[in-house]
């Protein structure tokens, strides 16, 4: 026997199983480890230290687990309407409202969105066509004109006093 | 949890399936929720994460009620899943990242708080609130698997028999397991006390 108890032997005592098979030697071994116990103060004193450790770290834990237990429980209550209300009409009624609210928007936009269409398919009519291009043609025409015709030269200054010429020795004949 | 949508499903269901002892799960959930939670809480140490994965826990038995046989408690096979579902998660980088900035992640002075106060001189209550602590932070320097079976055995309070149903090894091996966290938590109880004298 040594001159304390190993630490299996501090475990054992610790565990305590009763579920463990009984073997042999067991019930002659608990007696030294017991008869050991009484006589030795370090080995007493370190047993009941480990046994106090483990069972407030036992105690405050499961003390702990069963407020936050608690408190999670409450809050889910609190959020969390009962499933049964699923299956009420009410919240089918809801749904659909809101299917409808989400849907009101689109349609709006659609009904706005058409009238453009039909404008630019009257503007693709044949008549429209055709003015466009002659527009288009007359500015071409006016764009590609070297000089703009305000500022044109005039046709023959002497055009105009030949003309005269010719009618006054008319006159004269 | 909606352990109401279950059952009104399992009562359409159990016209069809064999009626099983998880069928009314409704009353399963109300039986060991609390449980469920408590041992998440613990091992994942994150309030919000907790009850992400104490619900998914139901959701997956409901969902493998089926291959319920019977063979374990109820118990024993929801802190199956419970165990799975921690490891699967906490194995994930998003986790550790979570684990850095979540706001709601358990502090030891959030269960410091908790420790109960039978005896009433401030000294004895000073004496158990570190105590607690000691332990606290000890078990967060356990490996995964000894984190598991420390907390199924000095929190759950599950025989060795059953963590070793639950987590599949020999109970050797959890005896094992247990020794090398009780080691780690006795080295932190002597190093303390070195300290104080």
């Amino acid at each position: 026997m040594t001159l304390h108890l190993t630490h299996e032997q501090l475990c054992d005592l610790i565990l305590a199983d009763s579920s463990l098979p009984f073997e042999g030697n067991s019930q002659n071994d608990s007696d030294v480890v017991q008869a050991h116990l009484r006589a030795c103060l370090l080995c007493s004193a370190e047993l009941r230290n480990l046994r106090d450790s483990l069972s407030h770290f036992r105690d405050a834990s499961t003390a702990y687990a069963r407020q936050e237990f608690a408190q999670s429980y409450a809050q889910r209550s609190s959020i969390a309407p009962p499933h049964s209300f699923l299956s009420q009409p009410l919240y089918w009624t809801a749904a659909v409202v809101v299917f409808v609210a989400a849907l009101f928007p689109l349609s709006m936009h659609r009904q706005r969105s058409i009238p453009p269409v039909t404008a630019t398919a009257v503007s693709a009519s044949p008549q429209t066509t055709e003015s466009d291009d002659a527009l288009l043609a007359d500015i071409d025409q006016k764009v590609s004109a070297d000089v703009p015709s305000p500022m044109e030269p005039l046709a023959d200054p002497t055009a105009g006093a030949a003309s005269t010429t010719s009618t006054s020795n008319q006159r004269n004949d | 949890m909606s352990s109401r949508a279950i059952t009104s499903d399992s009562h359409s269901m159990t016209q069809h399936a064999p009626a099983t002892p998880l069928d009314d799960m409704a009353s399963i959930v109300a039986t060991y929720e609390q449980r469920i939670f408590r041992f998440h809480l613990v091992s994942i140490r994150d309030r919000d994460l907790a009850q992400s994965l104490t619900q998914d826990t139901f959701v997956r038995a409901w969902s493998a009620r089926d291959s319920f046989r019977g063979d374990c408690s109820i118990l024993t096979w929801l802190m199956r899943i419970a165990l799975n579902l921690i490891r699967d998660h906490t194995r994930t980088d998003r986790f550790r990242f979570w684990k850095r900035v979540s706001e709601t992640a358990v502090d030891v002075s959030d269960i410091a708080s908790h420790v109960p106060h039978r005896d009433s001189s401030l000294e004895s209550r000073l004496i158990a609130s570190e105590q607690m602590t000691l332990v606290w932070e000890s078990v967060a320097q356990l490996s995964d698997r000894q984190r598991s079976v420390f907390l199924l055995r000095f929190l759950e309070e599950l025989e060795l028999s059953e963590i070793a149903n639950i987590t599949g090894l020999p109970i050797s091996t959890v005896k094992t397991h247990l020794y090398r966290a009780l080691a780690t938590i006795r080295a932190r109880h002597n190093a303390t006390q070195k300290d104080s004298l």
